[in-house]
């Protein structure tokens, strides 16, 4: 291509330019550059500096004010004694293993009932409903839901299970079990759909097969569908337990972590460190953390991602 | 065996439809009359509309549905042209180390938000764009860049690189080629991008949340989150009424173009 480039760029010009040509040929050159040049600018000023800058902030003591100053590893030391933070990795921590259960496995459970079946698209609307739903609204509709006096208690006090009805909300650790399983109700359509395409991308000949050998249900999916499906499933935990981790509009909308900091994750607790109580550094450092969990688990599916490009 | 199967689902989506149920019940239910009838009935009148009205008075929605249009329409916009115009350079122009420059603009989309928010509110209060429109909507402009710059990048390499070489053959130059050749050939693919960003800017919060304040800067989903909060003044059936209608456009998206959506997320899970 750029032997081309030059192939008519030589014909178009006269020799006795050849100055001003190796000028025209740089600009030209460069010009290919310019179309990169917005996306990059725009990435690189709001997203890559700033999460330099909270790399470096994470070695500091910077609370807004002045300029930050160096502290070494001592937030990365804090940060494994604090109380608060044992119990935000103990939530993020029932987060991760809830959306491996709940999103992950009722959403291979509805892919798979749903799969091949006459209407199956109309089955799995109202999984993918949420999807379009804001962590925000899910929050506001999910409060009510949950509330001391929300609707489910008091359907569990109609059918007369007054003793299971509980303030969900306010008591740890139901008040993060219920919010995972108010973003289960959300993040479910996202698993249903990529298990469906992992499952429209098996090939039909070794269910045939089985299928003639006289495997049915249960012996079929356990040896069959579950193994030739592995590669999608490694995707779709990959993306449910980054999804959770970066969960934060629903809890915020739900309880803002608390209350007393009961049902904070990492990714709320970042928040309340950094805006509410101003220690920029500290929050960095949780920011840092985080970020080296997700990039962890993101490995999982970006592998895989990254192969297609 | 049938007989399971058909259950299960049954179960499984009456599971899932019943918060949703008990929501538009309730939303529909006139204040007055929420606190006498039990919370599964539905209404006996249709109150709905009145308390989407009350919600949009009381959390003062109008400017903020204004400026989240705004964030979303030129956000999502400008986002698919000047992703659109990187992959070209990537794919069809062949820049040196092209991968290298999309792996820098992917990567804006791997790390929780949290790694860029402390920054972002400390640069924005001293440059004068903490809670102004231009700030949020450069944000979200680039938030949105590198999603779009990965699905448009995998089409733009399906476009056979010959049809670009024949036109520079022929003269044409690269600025023709992006928008004779590679935009028109790809308006399904712009289009879905634009409607996946334009549902995320829209449903967006927690950068609303951090990066502005007044009523008619701040993003529609931090409003909504405002008006949860005066749980104490504002009846529950309003409260509910406004989630539902913030929730209008992108469920009226969703459920129209629900086959892009579906090819978006299966390509990426985002």
């Amino acid at each position: 291509m750029e032997r081309q480039e030059e192939a008519t760029d030589s014909n178009a010009k006269p020799p006795q330019e050849k100055s001003r040509w190796s000028l025209r040929r740089l600009l030209r050159h460069s010009s290919r550059y310019w179309y990169l040049l917005p996306a990059v600018v725009l990435v690189g000023v709001f997203l890559v500096l700033p999460f330099l800058w909270t790399a470096y902030w994470s070695f500091t003591n910077y609370g807004g004010l002045g300029t930050p100053q160096f502290a070494g590893l001592s937030n990365y030391l804090t940060l494994l004694q604090d109380p608060i933070l044992f119990t935000s990795f103990g939530n993020t921590f029932l987060w991760t293993v809830g959306s491996l259960l709940l999103p992950v496995g009722v959403g291979l459970l509805v892919a798979v009932l749903t799969f091949e079946l006459i209407g199956g698209a109309l089955y799995r609307l109202p999984f993918l409903l949420p999807y379009a739903l804001s962590g925000a609204v899910v929050g506001v509709l999910w409060s009510f839901v949950l509330r001391s006096d929300g609707a489910f208690n008091v359907m569990l006090r109609a059918m007369g299970l007054e003793e299971l009805a509980k303030s969900w909300l306010l008591s740890p650790p139901w008040n993060t079990l219920a919010m995972i399983l108010a973003h289960t109700w959300q993040a479910t359509g996202v698993s249903v759909v990529l298990f469906l395409v992992g499952l429209q991308a098996i090939p039909r000949d070794p269910i045939e097969a089985a299928r003639i050998d006289g495997a049915t249900g249960w012996t079929l999916f356990r040896y069959i569908t579950w193994p030739l499906l592995r590669p999608m499933t490694v995707v779709v935990i990959g993306i449910s337990l980054v999804n959770s981790l970066k969960t934060f509009d629903v809890i915020w909308v739900m309880t803002q972590g608390g209350p007393y900091r009961s049902s904070e994750t990492l990714a709320v607790t970042m928040y309340r460190e950094t805006f509410l109580l101003f220690k920029y550094g500290y929050g960095a450092t949780i920011a840092v953390v985080l970020s080296a969990i997700v990039i962890l688990l993101s490995w999982l599916y970006l592998r895989r991602t990254l192969r297609s490009v | 065996m049938r007989v399971l199967r058909y259950s299960a689902i049954v179960v499984l989506i009456v599971l899932w439809i019943l918060p949703l149920y008990l929501v538009l019940a309730n939303a529909a239910t006139p204040s007055g009359e929420y606190a006498e009838k039990p919370i599964w009935a539905p209404p006996t009148s249709f109150g709905l509309l009145e308390n989407m009205a009350t919600a949009w008075r009381a959390a003062n929605l109008g400017p903020s549905v204004f400026s989240t249009l705004l964030y979303a329409v030129v956000g999502a916009g400008a986002a698919v042209l000047v992703a659109a115009l990187a992959a070209f350079a990537i794919i069809a122009l062949r820049v040196r180390h092209g991968f290298a420059w999309f792996m820098l603009i992917y990567s804006g989309t791997i790390f929780p938000f949290q790694m860029y928010l402390g920054p972002l509110f400390d640069g924005y209060s001293k440059t004068g764009l903490y809670d102004t429109r231009m700030g949020l909507l450069l944000l979200y402009t680039a938030v949105a860049i590198p999603f779009a710059t990965f699905i448009i990048r995998n089409h733009f390499s399906g476009i056979p690189i010959e049809l670009s070489e024949a036109a520079r053959l022929d003269g044409a130059a690269s600025r023709t080629v992006f928008w004779r050749i590679y935009m028109p050939l790809s308006t399904n693919a712009l289009a879905a991008v634009f409607v996946f960003q334009f549902t995320w800017i829209w449903n967006e919060f927690l950068f609303g949340l951090t990066l502005s304040r007044s009523s008619d800067v701040r993003p529609i989903m931090t409003a909504l989150a405002a008006l949860q909060g005066q749980y104490a003044s504002t009846s529950i059936p309003v409260v509910l009424a406004g989630a539902l209608a913030v929730s209008v456009p992108t469920l009226v998206l969703f459920i129209v173009l629900q086959r892009l959506f579906v090819q978006a997320l299966a390509g990426t899970g985002k």
